[in-house]
């Protein structure tokens, strides 16, 4: 099968190629440089772009489905009937499987991150991504306030500590490490809840302990991806401070492809302010940080005004939301690994708070200088559902539309947010980056094929009905929204917005190669933990082959 | 305009009718109406094969819509009106009335359960008696009924005006266990008796005209006070998660 | 041979420790796990092949006679019935669901008739809970209210919460204590260290008082509440406060009594407030081992647990309305397929009695009270021993069914496969 997308006007940031107009050539699943017989796909005046990549959205596993669970009333919004192709839709902020697959098409994305999987759950997960329609995927692992991880980390032991990230990575098909207020979940597991610089009960390490020991085990086993942290203190006033800190945890380390810490939703962490009453951005000394250093990049975890559903391994996090707004609220606690919680929540343009965060991610994505180094993302659904990318983007591609919004919010964000001064538009480029080529290259998937359209990359595109000239906010927004064409592994999966193929996707995982004496001593200290702690046993941990019908392994090397 | 529709048979597998209200008939002449569509079990099927129809006078002020004949297996009836009105000179199924703004449904006989769910407005009259979950919520939903009234000549089943919000629901009979369940505004009264009323209520008023079977143990007694010329005994409550809705009872169950 | 970390496929529990001897594709003894289970694994009486009835006969036939007549029913319904479920693999669940929605059917499971009002009460609420393993190494409080775990899942204290040694709790069933709250002395009062007996149908204002003695409103409450004294209930909160990690298990004594999801709601609530001043969880002992499973895949797929009604395309999910229990009260529905469960035996007689009247198809490797009812009858294979797959255990941790012996039968999702295929074809797609 032969593609010939003709004419578009591209956008291939990892190939610095920057809105010409030319020819992209599809053979089977690749990009190649001739076809001999292809179809053509008119692109003339369109824009052409590679497959979206999101870095991080809670599409599968537990913690969504407990969400979905939790939800009928959303679950009832969107619904959709069966299509010939399709299968029924349903949710808004807490989609099925099969609209979260049709939807992310839909707006031209080819790749999700599903980013905190507790590895006792994982297979979970994978279920859940089976029945994902045509996205490409994978699965960060929760190996934070995990016991071993901590035992390893309090006696230095960073040899063992990195064999027993291996093993885990490998055991449930994971593609990295994510990291959530280390330390935090643990401390949950009694009510409680620590800071950077706490001491975790009972286990006598820091978080701060924990994230340089899981950077050193993340970089010596040479993964693709770098750790991937939701700081510690999340979501409260004036915890831009901690934010700072653990990007500083590991300031002297780098890697040559990549960051050595992604930091995620960092909106939900750059907040200054000794209370709500005080709350302000302080988008100005995160993006100071960012713009000098080299060892961090992030997303942005956009907070949109209206209702979602939160739901994060941060357990004490979403407590603490529950008793702001006393809505319902589902715990997740996981044995010797993690925690969880989910909460519904509203952020109105009348609540000072949420209008500045609404404000503040807009600010990362304009006040940090380099693309690169920040990704697109809601945190799905935390600050608001994927479905509202395009917004988004119309957002830090128009003040005008900024000021429109901001005319009918709380007026505190004149005071307490910088958002009002900033006049930075973002163009294509800026968008492709940040929507692409930047998530694939902080991934590491850009060595895969994903995040670009050069030769022998996936043949995963994207095709807007929109001129590169379009300013219009709406126009962009329906455009984005309906992709004229997605093409996905050489097929074409979505016509004039329409699903019109629907293949599985492919789950990559990593496979790190570390054997010898400290995997042999991890072994029989892991051995030790199933048999006295854990409520499964060690025989029936590690995710079958038969959960990853389409696997991608990537193989790496110490 | 008045429009009459009669059931052509006794359904077993229920009619989803939510295209059975005045809005989606304004205008239309006998033809029209009929090929509009309803849902018979998996089957999407015309409205004029199920019904005859019969369609009299103009379109000035809105259509009226009489149902004649046995509706207790059509579900939906009157969904989402927001004006016009509707006669059923019978029983009617699940859902009548159900989230509706504006407008007048009447219904002749017993509704079945979540009667005025979600109900936003207007009147909705059930001269029999009404089933569970009467001006209601829908699952996992924080405020169910908003606004409009809800008139029960006779008695309604447990849980009504669960998670209620605004809006007024009268029973004239007796209604089932934990009426008020979780209401947040609006009032209930009910002239007969109830059980266990105003569970985890947060605010809003309840008036029981008769005999509460059994008292939830979180409600603080507050005296009594003249109500519509009746002397209650005032409660405040569910104080289970510091409540502030009121209850009025005129008779307690002996300790 | 011996196979070893064989999971029970009996109760929700799931027990992943059982060791299975097989000689010549049979089973000869199955170790470590309780009673139920041996009887379980060790297999009984089966039903060895497809049947259809015909002038009132249950007559042997074919795998693809038995399909085809299955298509056959459902193809001529306008509102069939698919239910069960608890008792086979997700795999099945997926399948079944898929049929579902190609049929424009309403698909339960049943959790419709054990802890569906708690799915109903965590959409109120939501569900402060944990995996088990959090409780063995956490819990000092131990709260059984309204269900007999000593009968209905005889390993769930050995395994996860009284009895073992965890990280924190190295005195094993010294250090922790052990309420059992019910209707009547059953038989888990025996290992337990309180008893407080509640009268019939009094679990709400009972847990109604305990949230009101909690939030200091103590004045409020009457000397005596659902047979139980003030001071009792004084004490148990107080008791709930001091424990450093405590949790409540609750069974069909509060779900299926007066009050029915509200009182699970009540309970929810109770343990959310006391989060306030302790560590507290709940969770629900769901019943067969993988009835859970079922509720997981359903709302992946669906965006509903249970009880989900596809016949306008689009899931319409309404307990009370979709469930199935209502639907055979009601008598909305023309056929009914069964799957891996047992509704005669189990069902109010109403419902028996409109599933009597309809064509009927039962899936089940078993011979039970609804095949006797049925116009079609498929044997399938034993998930869990002849096939292998996954469940979902009571906290949601799922785990992969192993196969220990080769089936003779297909399987679940081998059978709804067929049927499906059949019933596109019927319809010519």
């Amino acid at each position: 099968m032969e593609l010939l997308i003709k004419n578009g006007v591209v956008y291939d940031p990892l190939n610095e190629i920057c809105g010409e107009k030319m020819d992209i050539c599809v053979k089977d699943d690749k990009i190649v440089s001739k076809v001999k017989s292809p179809k053509v796909i008119d692109a003339d005046g369109k824009l052409v772009m590679p497959g979206g990549v999101d870095i991080h959205a809670h599409i599968a596993g537990g913690k969504i489905n407990a969400g979905r669970l939790l939800r009928p009333e959303d679950g009832r919004k969107g619904t959709e009937p069966r299509g010939k192709l399709t299968r029924a839709c349903t949710g808004y902020s807490v989609p099925n499987t099969y609209a979260t697959g049709y939807r992310y098409a839909k707006m031209g994305y080819t790749f999700v991150m599903e980013p905190a999987t507790p590895p006792l759950l994982a297979r979970h997960t994978h279920e859940e991504l089976i029945d994902t329609p045509i996205l490409d995927n994978a699965i960060l692992a929760l190996l934070d306030n995990n016991w071993m991880t901590m035992e390893y980390v309090k006696s230095g032991e960073t040899k063992k500590l990195a064999a027993y990230v291996a093993w885990m990575i490998k055991a449930v098909k994971a593609y990295g490490v994510k990291i959530v207020n280390p330390g935090g979940d643990e401390a949950w597991g009694w009510g409680k809840n620590v800071n950077i610089d706490d001491s975790v009960p009972n286990f006598d390490v820091t978080p701060r302990d924990i994230i340089g020991s899981l950077a050193e085990a993340n970089e010596m086993l040479n993964l693709p991806h770098s750790i991937h942290i939701h700081c510690n203190d999340l979501g409260h006033p004036g915890n831009y401070e901690t934010t700072l800190k653990s990007f500083d945890v590991i300031k002297g380390r780098s890697n040559k492809n990549r960051q050595v810490m992604h930091a995620t939703h960092v909106q939900f962490h750059s907040y200054g302010g000794s209370s709500w009453k005080d709350f302000e951005s302080k988008v100005d000394e995160i993006a100071k940080y960012v713009n000098v250093k080299k060892h961090v990049t992030i997303d942005m975890g956009q907070v949109m005004l209206g209702d979602t559903t939160t739901m994060t391994a941060d357990g004490p996090l979403e407590y603490g939301l529950h008793t702001i707004t006393g809505r319902k609220w589902t715990n997740l606690d996981v044995e010797l690994e993690t925690g969880g919680g989910i909460t519904p929540f509203l952020y109105s343009s009348k609540v000072a708070v949420n209008t500045i965060q609404w404000a503040i991610g807009l600010e990362l994505a304009l006040l940090i200088k380099d693309p690169w180094k920040i990704v697109l993302t809601t945190d799905h659904p935390n600050g608001a559902p994927f479905i509202t990318y395009p917004i988004v983007i119309s957002l830090l591609m128009s003040r005008q539309k900024r000021e429109e919004v901001m005319a009918n919010v709380h007026k505190a964000i004149n005071k307490r947010a910088i958002l009002p001064s900033i006049e930075r538009e973002l163009d294509w480029n800026d968008i492709a980056i940040m929507t692409r080529a930047a998530p694939a290259r902080i991934l590491g998937l850009d060595r895969y094929g994903k995040g670009h359209l050069g030769v022998g990359a996936d043949a995963d595109v994207a095709i807007y009905d929109v001129s590169p000239e379009e300013k219009e906010a709406k126009k962009i927004q329906s455009a984005l929204l309906r992709a004229k064409y997605t093409i996905k592994g050489g097929e074409i999966v979505v016509k004039d917005g329409e699903i019109v193929a629907v293949p599985e996707g492919r789950t990559y995982w990593v496979n790190p190669e570390f054997d010898g004496k400290p995997t042999k001593d991890m072994l029989g200290d892991l051995t030790g933990k199933f048999e006295k702690y854990y409520s499964v046993n060690l025989a029936n941990y590690p995710v079958q082959d038969a959960y990853l019908p389409h696997p991608i392994e990537i193989k790496t090397k110490v | 305009m008045q429009v009459t529709l009669t059931p052509k048979k006794a359904f077993k597998v229920p009619v989803e009718a939510e295209a059975i209200k005045p809005d989606n008939f304004a205008g239309k002449g006998k033809s029209e109406i009929e090929s509009i569509a309803l849902w018979h079990g998996n089957k999407e099927v015309k409205l004029g094969s199920l019904f005859d129809v019969k369609v009299e006078g103009v379109d000035k002020e809105g259509a009226k819509i009489v149902i004649e004949g046995d509706a207790s297996r059509i579900k939906r009836i009157g969904e989402g009106m927001t004006s016009g009105e509707i006669t059923i000179n019978g029983n009617v199924d699940m859902h009548c009335g159900a989230m509706m703004s504006g407008g007048k449904v009447i219904v002749k006989g017993d509704a079945d359960a979540w009667a005025g769910r979600e109900m936003r407005g207007g009147e909705l009259v059930v001269e029999g008696n009404a089933g569970n979950y009467l001006g209601a919520g829908y699952w996992g939903v924080e405020k169910g009924m908003r606004g409009g009234v809800i008139r029960v000549k006779g008695d309604a089943g447990d849980y009504v005006g669960g998670h209620m919000g605004g809006g007024e629901i009268i029973v004239k009979g007796s209604a089932g266990l934990l009426p008020g369940l979780n209401m947040s505004g609006g009032k209930i009264i009910i002239e007969g008796d109830v059980t266990l009323p105003g569970g985890e209520m947060k605010n809003g008023m309840i008036v029981i005209k008769g005999k509460v079977l059994e008292m939830l143990p979180s409600f603080r007694f507050e005296g009594t006070e003249i109500i519509d010329s009746l002397k209650l005994k005032k409660f405040t409550g569910d104080l289970t998660r510091g409540g502030s809705g009121t209850l009025y009872v005129n008779i307690i169950p002996e300790e | 041979m011996t196979i070893t970390d064989v999971l029970c496929p009996f109760c929700g529990a799931l027990c992943d420790d059982v060791v299975v001897e097989v000689e010549n594709n049979k089973i000869v003894e199955v170790k470590e796990a309780c009673e139920m289970g041996v009887s379980k694994m060790m297999g009984h009486e089966r039903i060895t092949t497809p049947m259809i009835r015909e002038s009132g006969e249950l007559k042997e036939t074919t795998y693809e006679d038995a399909v085809d007549k299955t298509a056959e029913i459902l193809v001529n319904s306008i509102r069939p019935l698919i239910y069960g479920w608890s008792s086979t693999t997700c795999e099945a669940h997926k399948k079944g669901i898929e049929l579902a929605e190609e049929m424009g059917a309403v698909i339960d499971n049943t959790a419709s008739v054990c802890h569906g009002p708690s799915i109903l009460a965590i959409q109120n609420v939501g569900l402060p809970s944990c995996t088990l393993g959090q409780i063995k190494n956490r819990a000092d409080l131990i709260i059984y209210w309204g269900s007999n775990q000593a009968e209905a899942h005889p390993r769930h204290m050995s395994r996860y919460t009284s009895f073992p040694r965890g990280f924190f709790s190295e005195e094993g069933r010294k250090g922790k204590k052990v309420v059992v709250v019910d209707v009547r002395k059953t038989t888990t009062v025996e290992v337990a260290d309180e008893f407080i007996q509640v009268a019939p149908g009094e679990d709400y204002p009972v847990l109604s008082a305990l949230r009101a003695i909690l939030a200091g409103e103590e004045d409020i409450v009457p000397s005596c509440v659902g047979g139980v004294s003030k001071e009792r209930l004084i004490e148990l909160v107080e008791k709930m406060k001091d424990a450093r990690f405590g949790v409540i298990f609750f069974g069909l004594g509060l779900t299926h009594t007066r009050g029915r999801h509200n009182n699970v709601v009540n309970a929810i609530s109770l343990v959310r407030e006391l989060n306030a001043h302790t560590k507290f969880v709940i969770m629900p002992m769901r019943g067969h081992y993988n009835v859970t499973g079922f509720n997981q895949v359903c709302t992946w797929e669906t965006g509903f647990p249970f009880a989900v009604d596809f016949s306008r395309g689009q899931p319409w999910y309404n307990p009370g309305e979709t469930s199935a229990v209502d639907i055979l009260n009601r008598k909305e529905c023309d056929s009914a397929l069964i799957v891996a469960s047992d509704p005669a035996a189990h069902f109010p007689r109403k419902s028996v009695e409109h599933l009597a009247k309809i064509p009927l198809i039962q899936i089940d490797p078993y011979p039970n009270p609804t095949m006797e009812l049925a116009d079609v009858v498929i044997p399938s294979a034993i998930a869990g021993v002849e096939v292998e797959g996954t469940a979902y255990r009571m906290d949601k941790v799922p785990i992969r069914l192993r196969k220990v012996i080769e089936p003779n039968h297909l399987s679940d999702e081998e059978i709804l496969g067929r049927i499906l295929d059949k019933v596109r074809e019927r319809r010519g797609e």
